[in-house]
């Protein structure tokens, strides 16, 4: 069993304009010490359509971890535009929080985010090239979809300090690495197949 | 009968496996297939029982939901004491659950109902071993052992008072192995398994009693379960999926000789489960007939493929009931209710149904006394059921049967002296931390949560503690680590993981001392700290912090934390198990007395002012936890009486009790007239004993052999010293009796009464004419050339014998020991010849010889060790590889220092600060411990935390460049985030 659970994430400030940073307030529980740090990462899925637009937007150690309920605060600046398709700028994403621990992942917490003018007018005669800063950004944030991941928690001494010394290295090549975002159990990651209403109960 | 379908027991339809009702009946557990996990559910009861419940909106149905198994559970099973629940699933794990009484609702993130968890289940243990799906699981009827059995073909019993140790693995199964149940009378464990096979096993040596075989030769296709059954008298077992005649049957096999002459027929599909009815019934005697008394009869259950339920009592040739239809799928499970009176039914097609019979359709359950009865008389012991009163007078037959009864009379303790701390406890932490309601610091969390950077320049998050766990097994890790983590007294460890043998270790002092620790088993000792009595000297009036809680007391910048931190500690002890309870039969004027203090002396603000500048004075209680923990019960009823006070005195009640007021002093005298002024300190001395041997080293291996009044020659008795070194042996004679002894690698010396101490060499040369002591011996000590010889008047010499000069010249103790209760817990004798005393409050002096001083070289209540925090430093390689007197006498407290500190959330630069000063203390104790290889470890150490700690805040620019250059190059993408993350837009 993992020896952290997440035990609420919740999302603030939302929604909030699209420049805005994203800030997620995260509770997990650890039921024994951790020896090393947990690596917590923002995904901002650019477009459904393909993992090359995945962008992280942060990743951060959070530790020292002894066992008991915990809590921060992870914030990541918004994405970068530019690197987004214009044609999914507007509608329907994902952003994704993942944890890893000794470089394996073991929990994933996939929100829909709806980005769309609040202006009505914008709404109804979008410009052709989207104008992000007018854009709101609203995360789905009564319906996360959590994926959990077994993995390795008991990892010797000699074997952390192994990882340990590869870090860098390791935290270098992940951004390429890790990118098997996409599937990530969201059925309907395309925005044409999430119903409109469903955004606006929030 | 009565017969119910309580729909909202569902799994959202997916298959039920496994339920089992918990043994107080209040809630039953479910286990099955989840979402995409496997799930385990703990119900409420009391709706399926009775109709006003189920309709109550205020009354929950489910009480807790826990989807951490990865794959589908098979198997859900109470132990008997109700406190555990184990579950096995085909994530190939056993998860056993305990639960957290404290912590309040929660949800299970991202589950799509947002139901609330009522009660918090807690997984305590993860078992893995098994390397396929864990099918079945049961406890022995005693709670010792877990026994899983898997799709691996193998049967595993694990040791429930120490998991996850494996006890056994019993293999012999060449099939799917797919259930298991206890004899009741604990002798036996019988597995039955695909491979067409019953077997049973001996629980004395773990091996193969009798392996059944015929009754299943003609069955094939598969069940997912063959759940088989023990009845409660322990004469038959009866096995699921049998055949007889073609046709599916459950085997009775008889315990005397495994005989299978008789079958429960019926069903017209394989039976999957059997399940015995815990209760021994006989007839209901009528009034006014006066029947014979019947044979007592049991009851059993069957469920089947087919669908159906039946139920039979073995005094019928016909089953009482049976059920058809009852679901659209195979039945998977069945239990009893402990009263015997109903039964909960699930099944493959997710649904659950209950069956309540009434005593007149089932007969008289016999009480657990006669059923206890009826196992004396037929085995001659039971472990099932004990009963208090048999407790003390059953037969023990073996060390389990021990081991049970300590345990369920230290049980017994415990519930009492929880009930007596419940009373006394209603503050509820739940959503308040650190003096702040939840909902303040979630405001503030972002400003406030600590943030730093590692070494290669990543962003870290200090999370801030919302709550500690309160499982039992986690009560010795954090409170207890700070002081115990650096402690060399084994015995005093041994103490705290082992609480159950508590009061056996408390007899035995584990250090010798100023004085002798009161060993009186009553009151007295009781409502004082060891030693206490010889308090002599008057010390301070302003108490002191103890070893409980240093981390509480010793940083001063912040008070706000010592409620959160108390609450917690005195909620936590709660699940501290070995807890005495003191009936108290204390002198009042004690307690008024200790009343006075608490008043007088323990306002936390006092207490924290006084702690920095009673410092040197603060004379720890080394008090072992036993007291310790007898003191807080102590203190407990004192607080009954006082209403109103804050529930955080009573954490600090102990420790003040080892230090008291000169005026508190004489007060207790006139009542517990056990004070007596000693003027000089005098160490305990060693008794002389018939023989002994003392190990030396074990590479090269080295002892000496000690044997006093061996010869007599001419009416003088002859001691026998004898010296093995490496199979080469020496031995002497000399003519006093030899009271102790020490060696190493170059020299072996005696110390004999009449204050003599001898020196010889390895090889057995007598070194010098025997050196006259000033006065009787207390502890002999060497360390190559060196001899440290410690007498009991507390003057402490050293002598280098091989160049025949003194080192350290009849240096009196008085200076460190001084003014309290304090003892001398480990000596040390570094290869350069300096001595280390390590004394009973945590601090560490070794005597400089050049200045004639001692010097502190270590503090376990140093709030600077507490603080520091140099983690990001360490060199890769495993740093607390360094090894030296040093670290031997500071113990390896590598996490608890830092941990303490970030719970009160010391600002970054102060903990920088403390670091600093704490790697200076470091650097500049190991220069006078002439520990060279600590130095330089502790010197790269510093260097390398100014290095770090100085790219991170501004300035110190040489730095920064160094980290720089020791950074890798990153790509760009990282560049980028972390360029991000250094000047945060919001």
């Amino acid at each position: 069993m993992a020896k952290v659970s997440v035990l609420n994430v919740a999302v603030l400030e939302n929604p909030s304009p699209f420049h805005s940073p994203f800030r997620f307030e995260i509770s997990f529980e650890c039921n024994e010490a951790l020896a090393d740090d947990l690596e917590w990462k923002i995904i901002y899925v650019g477009s459904a359509e393909s993992e090359e637009f995945d962008q992280i937007l942060d990743s951060v150690l959070v530790g020292p971890i002894p066992a008991g309920r915990h809590m921060f605060v992870f914030q990541a600046d918004a994405p970068n535009p530019s690197l987004i398709p214009e044609s999914d700028a507007i509608g329907v994403t994902v952003v994704l929080i993942t944890c890893t621990y000794h470089g394996q992942e073991f929990i994933r917490v996939g929100y829909y985010v709806n980005n769309e003018y609040p202006d009505p007018e914008l709404r109804e005669n979008p410009p052709p090239k989207p104008d992000f800063s007018q854009l709101q950004r609203n995360i789905l944030a009564s319906n996360p979809r959590v994926t959990r991941f077994h993995i390795n928690w008991d990892n010797n001494t000699d074997r952390l300090e192994a990882i340990e010394n590869q870090d860098p290295a390791l935290s270098c090549s992940l951004p390429i690495s890790c990118t098997p975002v996409k599937g990530l159990g969201l059925p309907g990651c395309i925005p044409g197949l999430l119903p409109e209403n469903s955004m606006d109960c929030i | 009968m009565k017969l119910l379908k309580p729909t909202w027991v569902n799994h959202n339809g997916k298959p039920i496996f496994s339920v089992d009702i918990h043994p107080d009946g209040t809630k039953f557990a479910t286990g099955g297939q989840g979402q995409d996990s496997g799930k385990v559910v703990i119900w409420n009861m009391s709706p399926v029982l009775q109709e006003d419940d189920e309709k109550d909106e205020n009354i929950p149905k489910m009480l807790c939901q826990m989807d951490n198994h990865l794959a589908c559970v098979n198997c859900v099973r109470w132990s008997n004491s109700g406190m555990y629940l184990a579950s096995g699933g085909d994530d190939k794990l056993i998860m056993v659950w305990k639960r957290a009484t404290y912590i309040g609702p929660s949800t299970v993130f991202g589950s799509s109902g947002k139901l609330a968890n009522v009660e918090q289940w807690r997984c305590v243990s993860i078992l893995r071993s098994h390397s396929g799906d864990v099918m079945d699981v049961a406890w022995s009827p005693h709670d010792a052992w877990l026994a899983s059995c898997s799709v691996d073909n193998t049967v595993v019993i694990w040791n429930a008072v120490k998991f996850p140790e494996i006890l056994a693995t019993l293999r012999g199964h060449s099939g799917l192995v797919k259930g298991l149940t206890w004899d009741p009378v604990g002798k036996y464990i019988a597995s039955q398994a695909d491979d067409r096979s019953l077997k049973v096993w001996r629980t004395l040596d773990w091996q193969l009693e009798t392996s059944i075989t015929k009754p299943f030769d003609e069955c094939g296709g598969t069940t997912h379960v063959l759940r088989l059954s023990w009845s409660p008298d322990g004469h038959y077992l009866v096995s699921a999926h049998a055949m007889n005649n073609s046709g599916p049957t459950a085997q009775i096999i008889e315990r005397e000789g495994w005989k299978t002459n008789m079958d429960f027929v019926g069903h017209r599909k394989a039976v999957t489960v059997v399940k015995f009815n815990p209760k021994i019934f006989k007839k209901k005697q009528k009034n006014g007939s006066s029947a014979k008394p019947s044979c007592p009869y049991c009851c059993c259950a069957v469920g089947s493929k087919d669908r159906s339920l039946s139920v039979w009592l073995t005094c019928l040739k016909r089953p009482l009931v049976v059920i058809h239809e009852l679901f659209d799928k195979s039945i998977m499970d069945i239990s009893w209710t402990l009263n015997g009176l109903g039964i909960l039914v699930c099944s493959m097609d997710g649904s659950v149904a209950f069956l309540d019979f009434s005593q007149d359709e089932l007969g008289d359950p016999l009480s657990e006394e006669e059923k206890s009865h009826i196992h004396q008389s037929t085995y001659g012991k039971s472990l099932a059921i004990m009963t208090e009163a048999q407790l003390s007078t059953a037969v023990i037959e073996n060390p389990e049967m021990l081991k049970y009864q300590r345990r369920q009379q230290q049980q017994q303790l415990d519930q009492k002296s929880a009930v007596a701390r419940e009373t006394g406890s209603a503050a509820s932490v739940a959503g308040v931390v650190n003096g702040e309601s939840l909902e303040d610091i979630r405001k503030n969390l972002l400003k406030k949560q600590v943030e730093t950077r590692t070494a290669d320049g990543r962003r870290r998050i200090t999370p801030l503690c919302i709550a500690q766990l309160d499982t039992g097994d986690f009560s010795t890790a954090f409170f207890n680590s700070i002081p115990l983590s650096g402690s060399l007294a084994g015995s005093m460890l041994s103490s705290h993981s082992s609480p159950q043998l508590l009061p056996l270790d408390a007899s035995t002092p584990n250090s010798f001392g100023t004085s002798k620790p009161s060993t009186e088993p009553a009151a007295v000792a009781g409502t004082r700290p060891a030693g206490n009595s010889v308090n002599k000297d008057s010390v301070n009036a302003t108490s002191a912090p103890a070893a409980s809680s240093p981390s509480v007391l010793t940083t001063p910048s912040k008070i706000e934390p010592m409620k959160a931190f108390d609450s917690r500690f005195t909620e936590r002890s709660k699940a501290t198990p070995g807890a005495p309870v003191l009936t108290s039969v204390t002198p009042t004027a004690v307690e008024r007395l200790k009343e006075q203090n608490l008043v007088k002396e323990l306002r936390p603000r006092d207490l924290l002012e006084s702690s920095s500048d009673s410092d040197e004075k603060v004379p720890v209680a080394k008090s072992s936890s036993l007291s310790k923990r007898k003191l807080e019960l102590e203190v407990e009823t004192v607080e009954k009486k006082k209403k109103g006070r804050p529930r955080k005195d009573s954490r600090l009640m102990p420790m003040s009790l080892s230090v008291q007021s000169p005026a508190a002093l004489t007060a207790e005298k006139d009542t517990v007239c056990l004070s007596v002024p000693a003027p000089t300190l005098k160490l305990p001395m060693p008794g002389p004993q018939k023989a002994f041997t003392l190990q030396v080293s074990s590479d090269p291996s080295m002892y000496i052999e000690v044997e006093n009044e061996v010869t007599a020659v001419g009416g003088v008795k002859l001691s026998r010293l004898k010296c093995n070194r490496e199979g080469k042996e020496w031995e002497t004679v000399l003519t006093s009796r030899i009271l102790t002894a020490a060696g190493s690698c170059d020299v072996v010396c005696v110390a004999c009464e009449k204050r003599m101490l001898s020196v010889f060499s390895t090889c057995g040369r007598r070194l010098l004419p025997p050196i006259l002591l000033s006065s009787p011996i207390s502890t002999l000590h060497c360390t190559g050339s060196y001899v440290m010889a410690l007498t009991a008047a507390a003057t402490l010499s050293v002598w280098d014998v091989h160049r025949q000069v003194v080192v350290v010249k009849e240096e009196s103790l008085h200076s460190i020991l001084a003014g309290s209760d304090m003892t001398v817990s480990q000596i040390l004798l570094t290869q350069h010849g300096i001595p280390v005393m390590n004394l009973s409050d945590g601090k560490a002096y070794c005597f400089n010889p050049s200045l004639s001083t001692w010097n502190l070289v270590s503090d376990k209540q140093d709030s600077l060790a507490q603080c520091a925090d140099f983690r990001s430093s360490l060199p890769p390689q495993d740093a607390m590889l360094c090894s030296g007197p040093l670290a031997i006498v500071q113990g390896r407290a590598s996490t608890s220092g830092r941990q303490a500190a970030r719970l009160f959330s010391v600002p970054h630069v102060v903990q920088q600060e403390t670091t600093l000063a704490y790697l200076e203390n470091q650097v500049a104790a190991a220069l006078t411990l002439q520990s060279s290889h600590e130095y330089r470890h502790w010197l790269l150490l510093y260097a390398r935390y100014l290095v770090n700690e100085g790219s991170t805040e501004e300035g110190a620019a040489e730095g920064t460049a160094a980290s720089h250059r020791a950074e890798p190059p990153l790509p760009a993408s990282l560049h980028r985030m972390s360029g991000t993350a250094r000047h945060p837009k919001g």
